[in-house]
């Protein structure tokens, strides 16, 4: 006899599956140096971030073509994540894993990253403000030989503020 | 000329290695500048008592987010300014420690004309030092025709028609 599996998949955590997200501002414009601390930590020195020149076909010079997924940061008057973190089972990452979106409440504790899927259509420009809209696209539970494991499934479409597409993707996170 | 020039369409041939991108050997500075640059606090990247004995993994990790971007600098430095690296998409199978060289790599597997543009297919992935391919995917990159015009730039999939 095999034991019981737990069913995450609860009704609570059915309700959030097609939640979509208010269209979230990013709390700041595109900066020079944000685009510079980006390109220098993945080391990818093009001089289409740097040199106008060089950006000619891009107006100016660019963000990096994946750093919307990261423009939504912490506002000066939001909550301090960090000090969630004497508790000993904190990982550091909100359940609501996108601005705008509830939190997915399943009872396990390791999350991992499970890919991307991405369309790319427009780089970021500093002076830009990036708006995200963000939707559960599925939630779902495998049971694998280590346990259940929840995948949750997040399409988000990055814009300008006028409206200008910059990408789409579709995020998987895993629960384990 | 303004930008870098990258491939021509004319010049692909199926089963092309693309020239591939080395990263390395990470260390933990190099997860520490990323995690802090993008302002993520998860544990798994830094904490290594937390990773070790609460996530139970080998060591810190190298960053998904971190990686995803290599994957897309992959192709990016192969299209140049005249190309468009259109659809990317991979999976984060294995895990990556301090230590770890990474060599992003793609092979085409298709390409077809598209308009007056040309389209694409290829298998990319990233592989340690080991060999171990930890983030298999594919891409859809256009690219100029030789003599043809640029790729539109913001690119529009309407335009290949």
């Amino acid at each position: 006899m095999s034991e019981m599996v737990p069913d995450y998949i609860t009704p609570a955590v059915r309700a959030v599956i097609g939640a979509v997200s208010p269209p979230q501002l990013a709390t700041h414009p595109v900066e020079p140096s944000e685009i510079r601390r980006f390109h220098q930590a993945v080391m990818d020195h093009a001089p289409r971030y740097w040199d106008e020149a060089a950006a000619a076909r891009y107006g100016g010079v660019v963000a990096p073509m994946g750093f919307p997924v990261h423009a939504h940061r912490r506002a000066e008057d939001q909550e301090d994540p960090l000090a969630a973190m004497d508790r000993p089972d904190f990982d550091g990452v909100d359940r609501a894993l996108r601005p705008g979106l509830p939190e997915v409440v399943v009872p396990l504790k390791r999350l991992m990253n499970g890919g991307y899927e991405y369309e790319l259509f427009r780089h970021a420009r500093p002076g830009e403000r990036i708006v995200l809209r963000s939707r559960y696209a599925d939630i779902y539970q495998r049971n694998g030989r280590t346990g259940p494991i929840v995948f949750v499934v997040i399409e988000d479409s990055y814009e300008t503020e006028t409206g200008e597409r910059l990408l789409l993707s579709v995020n998987t996170m895993i629960l384990r | 000329m303004d930008g870098t020039a990258g491939a021509i369409f004319d010049d692909v041939e199926i089963g092309q290695d693309i020239p591939t991108l080395v990263k390395g050997p990470m260390t933990t500075a190099h997860i520490m500048r990323w995690s802090a640059a993008m302002e993520n606090w998860h544990r798994i990247h830094y904490d290594w008592k937390y990773a070790t004995e609460h996530d139970k993994l080998p060591d810190v990790m190298v960053n998904g987010s971190w990686k995803q971007h290599v994957m897309i600098q992959l192709l990016s430095d192969w299209v140049g300014d005249t190309g468009w690296a259109w659809k990317v998409g991979f999976q984060f199978r294995g895990m990556n420690v301090p230590g770890d060289t990474l060599t992003a790599w793609g092979r085409v597997t298709g390409k077809q004309e598209r308009g007056a543009w040309g389209v694409v297919d290829l298998d990319i992935g990233l592989r340690d030092q080991k060999g171990n391919e930890g983030t298999p995917g594919t891409a859809r990159v256009v690219l100029p025709r030789r003599g043809g015009p640029p790729v539109p730039y913001p690119f529009d999939p309407a335009v290949l028609g």
